[in-house]
């Protein structure tokens, strides 16, 4: 996406509350083509708060995959875990 | 994708085994994670996910091989959680959700300021506030950010693992998400940043 000039853009959003939703829709894959591409092509690109909170909602997804996608699974709750699947179709 | 009662299957013992190393097995290290911020104790993570397992087994025959496995597992998961571990946790839960539902719907909704965060501010930060903050969450907050951020589910197999309305799974996201960059504000305030 081209940085827009940001002087241009709008500095107060009409649509708030549709935005917010729209967003969270994209941001979650769950909008229509349609809809992604109107927002981002044209609402993202004249209105400013809407840009910033794209790109934070953005950010902030990054943030929790990269850094809270946590540990393996011990090894001994797997081989534990086996062993009782084991024993109970030998049973 | 069918979490409902299908028609029992009826695997024979080597199907089960495969069923259950194929499809269940490949899915530990998302379960265990899932466990353990639902918990924030590792023993009750391990037992969490070790009875959840048994009971997956165990109810083996409700599952219909090659339909969404991880979605099936983390619902009986979840329940597993509610149903045995919830009481131990050191948190009652003190949100009242008809309120958020309502506030989502009202008119307050336009009027809300998004929490003050800036990316620059996000990207400074190292692994602990980030995970700290979805920690500091309530457990059913936390919950949907974890199952859509983090484990890539949709609404509807969120509505399914969680026994809500589609409506709910995204209102809850929404609240959930303005209150982890509220945290997060919070954090960045005292690392010393102005806010946007």
């Amino acid at each position: 996406m081209s940085i827009p000039d940001k002087s241009h853009m709008k500095q107060d959003c009409a649509n708030k509350r549709e935005c917010m939703e729209m967003l969270q829709l994209i941001v979650d894959g769950e909008a229509t083509p349609e809809q992604k591409e109107h927002f981002m092509k044209h609402h993202l690109e004249e209105c400013l708060p809407c840009y910033n909170n794209y790109h934070l909602e953005v950010a902030v997804r990054q943030m929790l995959k990269s850094k809270c996608s946590g540990d393996c699974a011990p090894q001994e709750l797997v081989d534990s875990i086996k062993a009782k699947v084991i024993r109970n179709l030998a049973s | 994708m069918e979490l409902e009662e299908t028609a029992k299957q009826h695997y024979t013992d080597a199907e089960k085994q495969h069923v259950f190393d194929n499809e269940f097995m490949p899915h530990i290290n998302a379960m265990y994670n899932f466990a353990y911020r639902l918990t924030l104790d590792q023993d009750d993570s391990k037992d969490l996910v070790q009875d959840t397992y048994l009971k997956a087994y165990r109810f083996i025959d409700s599952f219909q091989q090659g339909t969404n496995a991880k979605a099936w597992l983390f619902r009986i998961l979840k329940n597993s959680f509610i149903n045995d571990y919830r009481k131990k946790s050191k948190e009652p839960s003190k949100v009242d959700y008809q309120e958020v539902e309502s506030y989502y719907n009202s008119e307050e909704v336009d009027r809300q300021i998004t929490p003050d965060l800036r990316v620059e501010a996000l990207k400074d930060m190292i692994g602990d506030e980030i995970s700290n903050a979805l920690n500091a969450l309530d457990v059913d907050f936390r919950t949907v950010i974890i199952l859509s951020d983090l484990e890539g589910f949709k609404y509807d197999e969120m509505a399914k693992i969680l026994d809500i309305p589609i409506g709910t799974v995204r209102s809850r996201l929404h609240r959930a998400r303005n209150l982890l960059k509220e945290k997060l504000s919070e954090y960045a305030k005292q690392m010393g940043y102005k806010t946007a």
